[in-house]
């Protein structure tokens, strides 16, 4: 071993701080036995990440390129890009209406969810018992998907509370859920109104961070309050921005669970979205492969859309 | 700031939001307590004409609520644990230890937090239905339901989470060596260090990644779904009640269905209350949800 011939610095002789092993032998032994030790400790999550994480991917793989009704694993037949050309066919209803209603699920929460949220949390900075204000907003999040869905599946029915609302104002009944044109928006905004509370909250860390001397300095010099918010706030608040809106629309563009609970893609599909479409073209249908790629494409517009966000912020120079 | 010309305008548009955001949970205990044909009647009522408490009897009884309340809360205790015992000691290793390959562990674990969960619903469905020698399947994973007859597959997918073992790696790497060295000194083995040093100081951390990890299992429903649809015996509270509401006709048993949903959802408002500080700092925290 080389290190046991290399020379002791001076210095450590001179603390007295080493214990009495000779040379540095004791101290790759102590590394060796680190690095066990260390192995040991990250032993149950590498386990899992091979089984349960690549072990999936690789499997996934496989499937998106196969034909395989679900029973016998040696009934896997491979096909190539069979499936994803499928996908893209023409007839096929993966890219419309689909993916569209995927993007418009995505964004139609996102632009709701941020508005909303930059109202409200700018709001609560002014008043008193903030405290009180962001835990009201948050309930949503602290509550399962059946609960939200089903409370506002109810709200949307004739007898419902939105139409007995409309009712009392004096206008008519809406069909929101059963009517396709009115079905896709009326979950959106369900959507919206679950992630408002995180949204704030987040916004809320960003709004905090905004130099007190910046207002301080806008109001000697006479700017408004309109003003204040576009040039002060708004361009600060931004990495806050960024991260809601980046978040939102991931969770947006994957989100299926609400739909299956709303409308279960209906009527007709005017909610069927990408997420709920792999889920049934496996679980219902039995068609593996087609779900699985169906389930790759997905995540790669997911992972576009981040990029892209990621991108448009970058070159506006801000570091995220 | 000088802004006094409209000063009620932040109250009402707070106030507002919040009469939405609490509006629909009113609806959902309201309609819990009204009489068979009296929701989703016209014209609308917000209140019911007596407070009936016969609904709550019902969900009990049609849900065999015992059952799906025990499913719930073994899988998300067996979540809770799991997450919090291995971010512990996954985010010691990677704050704490010196090791080869530390850096590329540490950047799959940051990996795994960018893939869509939604990536992996098929494949680990399959791999727990073909799991080896378990529920009746031979050494090739044929013939049986795997995995999918135990309780414990609810909670598989969940053992271990991306962002728990970066939140505890982050706290971790503030705890100065000194401590740590200085129990090495005593003789301590790592894992002393480990439990004796290192845990105590996490607290708040563990708390926060305790509760984030139980609010998230016990609304998990896509996973629930699917397991439960092999095995309908792990059905949790979610599937059972969403269960309810599709089979039967939805204007008569819509109280029903909002009795069973207040029952889900009080133990976890009930915790969330309690714990609002400690929740809400997480998520700040965290950023994330």
């Amino acid at each position: 071993m080389v290190n046991t011939l290399a020379p002791e610095p001076t210095g450590r002789t001179e603390h007295g701080a080493r214990p009495a092993v000779p040379g540095t032998g004791g101290r790759t032994r102590r590394r060796r036995r680190q690095s066990v030790v260390a192995y040991l400790f990250l032993a149950p999550t590498l386990l899992f990440f091979a089984v349960f994480l690549v072990l999936p991917l690789g499997f996934a793989l496989l499937l998106s390129m196969s034909r395989w009704t679900g029973f016998d694993l040696g009934g896997i037949d491979p096909v190539g890009p069979d499936n994803f050309t499928a996908l893209f066919a023409a007839g096929s209803t993966f890219l419309t209406p689909i993916l569209t209603n995927t993007l418009l699920f995505a964004l139609g929460t996102v632009a709701l969810a941020l508005a909303g949220s930059l109202l409200v949390a700018t709001c609560i900075e002014r008043l008193r018992f903030q405290g009180l204000w962001r835990t009201l907003y948050f309930l949503p999040i602290v509550t399962t998907v059946v609960a939200v869905g089903n409370v506002w599946k109810y709200m949307y029915e004739p007898g419902g509370l939105v139409n007995g609302v409309l009712n009392g104002l004096g206008a008519g009944s809406v069909a929101f859920l059963a009517d396709p044109g009115t079905a896709l928006p009326s979950v959106v905004v369900v959507q919206a109104w679950a992630s408002l509370g995180s949204a704030i909250l987040v916004l809320t860390a960003g709004l905090k961070a905004v130099p007190e001397s910046y207002y301080e300095a806008a109001a000697l010099d006479g700017a408004g309050p309109v003003t204040v918010f576009f040039r002060i706030t708004l361009p600060l608040l931004r990495p806050s921005l960024l991260f809601v809106c980046i978040t939102q629309f991931l969770t947006g563009l994957q989100s299926f669970a609400l739909i299956i609970v709303m409308t279960k893609g209906g009527p007709g599909d005017a909610t069927d979205v990408a997420a709920l479409e792999m889920y049934r073209q496996a679980f219902s249908y039995g068609d593996w492969g087609t779900a699985s790629a169906a389930a790759f494409v997905l995540f790669l517009v997911v992972l576009a859309v981040t990029l892209t966000q990621l991108w448009i912020f970058r070159r506006k120079g801000e570091d995220v | 700031m000088t802004r006094r010309r409209f000063p009620w305008l932040p109250y009402l548009v707070v106030v507002a939001g919040a009469v939405l955001t609490v509006v629909p949970f009113l609806d959902m205990v309201m309609t819990s307590f009204k009489g068979p044909g009296e929701a989703g009647t016209l014209p609308y009522r917000f209140l019911p004409k007596a407070f009936d408490l016969s609904n709550y009897r019902a969900a009990i009884d049609q849900l065999d609520l015992p059952v799906l309340f025990r499913n719930s809360v073994v899988a998300t205790a067996v979540i809770t644990g799991s997450v919090l015992l291995t971010s512990s000691l996954a985010g010691y290793a990677l704050a704490k230890l010196r090791f080869p390959g530390r850096d590329f562990v540490f950047r799959l674990v940051l990996a795994t937090m960018m893939f869509p969960p939604f990536l992996f619903f098929i494949p680990r469905f399959l791999i727990l239905v073909h799991w080896p020698l378990a529920g009746g399947n031979d050494l090739l994973g044929r013939g049986g339901a795997g995995l999918t007859v135990s309780i414990v597959a609810l909670a598989v997918p969940f053992l271990v989470n991306g962002f728990g073992i970066f939140l505890m790696r982050q706290f971790m790497v503030a705890i100065p060596d000194e401590v740590l060295e200085a129990a090495r000194i005593d003789g301590a083995g790592e894992f002393a260090v480990w439990w004796r040093i290192v845990v105590p100081q996490t607290k708040p951390v563990v708390v926060t990644l305790g509760l984030l990890t139980f609010v998230d299992a016990w609304n998990e429903y896509i996973w629930a779904l699917l397991v439960s649809t092999a095995n309908p015996d792990v059905m949790t509270l979610p599937v059972g009640i969403q269960l309810l509401q599709d089979h039967v006709d939805p204007a008569r048993t819509m109280p029903v269905v909002m009795a069973g949903l207040v029952l889900s959802v009080l133990p976890v408002l009930l915790l969330f209350l309690l714990l609002q500080k400690h929740y809400i700092r997480g998520v700040m925290l965290s950023g994330l949800k």
